[in-house]
């Protein structure tokens, strides 16, 4: 009877295993905690994919919920969720930005033109939807190093003021949408839209009393 | 360097070329036919030696030191996407940027924990094969002290207690009689 604690230790050890372990089982090594997360996007002067006179700065992405994408025609997984991300556009008005990104070329060596890949872009766009507002090209890779970015696609969704709110890793489907990354968007937008009539309260407040203060001037 | 190899390389397989074409005119000639086979082993074992040139060349660096500081790094940071690689050995697309952002930091004179750093602030603690001594993995050191102090502990004190008195007597008892049943 006195040694019953005792007995007890290595039964309760190998639950503790046991627990760990069954908890292993269902972790994925891929989910990396988003370094990120709640801060602004990295600073970045880079050209429109299309038009490369037109350059992008983080300040572009102010003032509108946005969903950054970071893809490129040589990904599976992007050519699969890209109908639908054209749906989530066309049906409820979201605003996806492309971080387009090229494997093969090699900065060092340039083994591509830009007209070819655009051509290659302009193709897939056409055949699978195009749901991108604009497309901000990463000529050198160094903006997806700077977010964190390990592969394609990778989706960030953006608040207003610029500050990023949520990376998600893998595509985008009508699961992820409902359960993830909707429901984040939606908030923000909403929040957003709020802001705006707030602001404009206080801008109406503030020109009243002002209008009050002058009038108790006279 | 490089330019040199491909200079032989052109003598060698013209050299191989020519054989052959000897070859066909001439009736089976075992001299020329052994020194194309040896031309083109030559050949083969200087194109395989072409990549490891091109990747070494990639990179030029300004003192050894750098180079050394590169090779550790390398070594050191792990891939995010093939998880159980360095960016050394990785082919994936973000090892390969990983490693000319090393080089290109190394260049702006940054020190190797600065680059580490930079890596961190960017892919998190699980970029660098150390990791760092934080609550969640202070077990990591300490769990094996703490296992071998138990064990210890356990050991002394079953030491220390002495058998109980009444088990000698039942010791002497059973001698007794064994002894008896040898009789």
């Amino acid at each position: 009877m006195k040694k019953a604690p005792l007995v007890a230790i290595p039964l309760v050890l190998f639950s503790l295993l046991v627990i760990f372990l069954f908890k292993g089982l269902f972790s994925d090594p891929r989910e990396l905690d988003s370094q990120v997360q709640d801060k602004t996007l990295p600073a970045f002067s880079l050209p429109d994919l299309m038009q490369p006179d037109v350059t992008y700065t983080p300040d572009d992405l102010k003032g509108k919920v946005t969903i950054l994408n970071v893809w490129g025609v040589w990904c599976v997984t992007c050519a699969v969720e890209m109908p639908y991300l054209t749906q989530l556009k066309n049906e409820q008005n979201v605003h996806i930005v492309g971080l387009y990104f090229d494997q093969d070329l090699d900065p060092d060596f340039g083994t591509k033109t830009l007209s070819r890949v655009q051509q290659e872009v302009t193709d897939m766009l056409s055949r699978y939807g195009n749901p991108y507002a604009y497309n901000i090209f990463d000529v050198y890779r160094d903006t997806s190093l700077d977010l964190g970015v390990t592969g394609a696609p990778e989706h960030f969704v953006i608040d207003a003021e610029g500050i990023i709110r949520m990376h998600h890793i893998g595509d985008i489907n009508e699961r992820v949408w409902n359960s993830k990354v909707g429901p984040l968007y939606k908030k923000l937008v909403a929040e957003a839209s709020g802001n705006d009539v707030k602001e404009r309260k206080v801008d109406v407040e503030a020109v009243m009393s002002s209008n009050i203060n002058a009038q108790e001037g006279e | 360097m490089l330019a040199t190899d491909v200079m032989h390389c052109r003598n060698v397989l013209h050299n191989s070329i020519t054989a052959i074409e000897g070859n066909k005119k001439s009736a089976v000639n075992k001299a020329r036919f052994k020194t194309v086979v040896l031309n083109i082993l030559v050949l083969m074992v200087i194109l395989s030696s072409f990549p490891a040139n091109a990747a070494e060349d990639k990179f030029l660096f300004d003192t050894p030191a750098q180079r050394e500081s590169f090779l550790t790094l390398t070594a050191e940071l792990r891939c995010p996407m093939c998880q159980n690689q360095n960016i050394a050995d990785s082919d994936a697309m973000i090892a390969h940027d990983m490693r000319r952002k090393v080089y290109a930091l190394l260049k702006q004179g940054k020190t190797e924990q600065e680059i580490i750093d930079f890596m961190k602030s960017r892919y998190g603690n699980f970029v660098h094969y150390q990791p760092p001594v934080t609550a969640a993995t202070l077990w990591l050191w300490a769990g094996p002290v703490l296992f071998i102090f138990i064990a210890l502990l356990v050991v002394v004190r079953r030491k220390s207690v002495a058998p109980p008195e009444d088990m000698a007597a039942k010791l002497a008892k059973a001698d007794e009689m064994l002894e008896r049943e040898k009789e």
